[in-house]
């Protein structure tokens, strides 16, 4: 998997996902996730990342390598690649924050949690319930006491949809 | 499957972070989960003013609160005052952008002050400060507020107005001009030939004028005029003015009670 053409100066890194593939990247584009900067730090030039799994890393080896490269000209470019890389299903979307999470990677993790909270925002518990399949836990008590703590929030019309 | 189950918990916190304090609370009727992130006080925080750490260090009296959340709906609720009582605070309950009300006594009201034939200063039941404006009879109306736009909120649009009531048999209050300026940009004359056309009574003009602002009931026992509005972009434009006058027309004037002037977002 390891890609061997970058010059011979640069300082390589080896991560190792959590199903052991391994991904050779130059060390200035590792860096951003602070996690692997602290590893870096420590003198570490192989960095086993038991939380990442493959499918995640590569997206974010990608995430990492375009914003390494990031000047002034290229603004437009990376914002168009960044409207790409979370127009993605909910399954990619939660392993991508878990991971960024794991990693310390702020701008991604930042970008991840508002594409996500989007989604939230103007919904009714219930719509929110449906969109990300989740469990309502509470006895129908317990429910209304919450509604009843938090109740100016539940005044106004909420956005039944499911998009 | 539950989307958020294999997240940590902070993980949901942070997303929550990223909506808006009414949709963070609705959140806690979602789930058991979904309700220990949304009272954690990292979202809170984040709803809360830079510097509203500053500002509780200002409050006139002692004050607790048992979480960040608490903290930003108490606010929203009931102002607190700072600074001695000069000022009142609170946030805008659908923004979270801070909200302040000048108290009367540190509004400049031209023969305001040891003049109590003109303006007295009385106790009011319904007031949050100490004691409240009445103006009884005065030919020259002149009231300014002035706030530093260093402790507004940023990027924000701000509405400024004069809170008041009237006093049965008022007279001369149908009319008058105002204006909001930055003091270091605009100058005065400039300001008053720019100034808007007010009334503080609301039913006289109703038909007569298009371009006259009325006054609004505020749902608290008192009346509020637009004085004008302005952006605060970073907070570096020095002094805002807000001014209530009258002095072109010298007709007399009374039955007028100022409780403040308050600056609050859009």
């Amino acid at each position: 998997m390891a890609s061997t053409t970058e010059t011979k100066q640069k300082k390589m890194l080896i991560l190792k996902s959590a199903d052991n593939d391994e991904f050779e990247i130059e060390e200035s584009v590792g860096v951003q996730s602070e996690t692997i900067k602290n590893l870096v730090e420590d003198g570490f030039t192989f960095v086993p990342l038991p939380n990442v799994y493959t499918k995640a890393l590569i997206k974010i080896i990608d995430y990492l390598k375009k914003h390494a490269n990031k000047t002034d000209s290229n603004d437009e470019e990376i914002k168009t690649f960044d409207k790409d890389f979370v127009n993605t299903t909910f399954d990619d979307l939660f392993e991508l924050v878990s991971a960024a999470n794991y990693l310390h990677i702020s701008c991604l993790m930042n970008m991840l949690c508002q594409t996500i909270a989007d989604r939230i925002k103007d919904k009714s518990p219930e719509a929110v319930r449906k969109i990300f399949h989740i469990n309502c836990d509470y006895t129908p008590e317990e429910e209304a006491k919450i509604r009843k703590a938090n109740a100016q929030a539940f005044e106004g019309q909420f956005d039944e949809s499911l998009d | 499957m539950d989307y958020f189950r294999l997240l940590p918990e902070g993980c949901v916190s942070d997303i929550l972070s990223f909506t808006s304090p009414k949709d963070a609370a609705i959140s806690s009727a979602v789930s058991r989960g979904f309700n220990s992130a949304a009272e954690s006080d990292v979202i809170w925080e984040k709803f809360l003013p830079d510097d509203y750490k500053n500002i509780i260090s200002r409050y006139a009296s002692p004050w607790v609160c048992s979480s960040k959340k608490e903290l930003y709906f108490s606010l929203c609720d009931s102002p607190v005052l700072i600074d001695g009582g000069k000022l009142s605070f609170s946030l805008d309950k659908k923004t979270g952008k801070k909200c302040f009300m000048i108290a009367a006594r540190e509004l400049a009201i031209s023969w305001g002050v040891d003049t109590p034939w003109y303006w007295e200063w009385i106790s009011h039941p319904d007031t949050r400060f100490v004691e409240v404006a009445h103006l009884k009879a005065v030919r020259w109306l002149d009231i300014r507020g002035t706030i530093g736009t260093q402790m507004l909120s940023k990027r924000t649009k701000y509405v400024m107005y004069l809170v008041f009531k009237l006093v049965e048999g008022h007279e001369g209050l149908e009319i008058a001009n105002a204006y909001v300026r930055f003091v270091n940009r605009m100058s005065e004359n400039e300001a008053e030939e720019r100034a808007s056309v007010v009334s503080l009574v609301e039913e006289k003009v109703k038909r007569r004028k298009r371009n006259v602002k009325l006054p609004h009931n505020r749902g608290d026992g008192w009346m509020e005029i637009e004085l004008g509005r302005f952006f605060n972009d970073t907070g570096d434009d020095g002094d805002v003015e807000a001014r209530l006058m009258e002095i072109m027309r010298l007709h007399g004037k009374g039955g007028l009670i100022v409780q403040g002037m308050e600056f609050r977002p859009e």
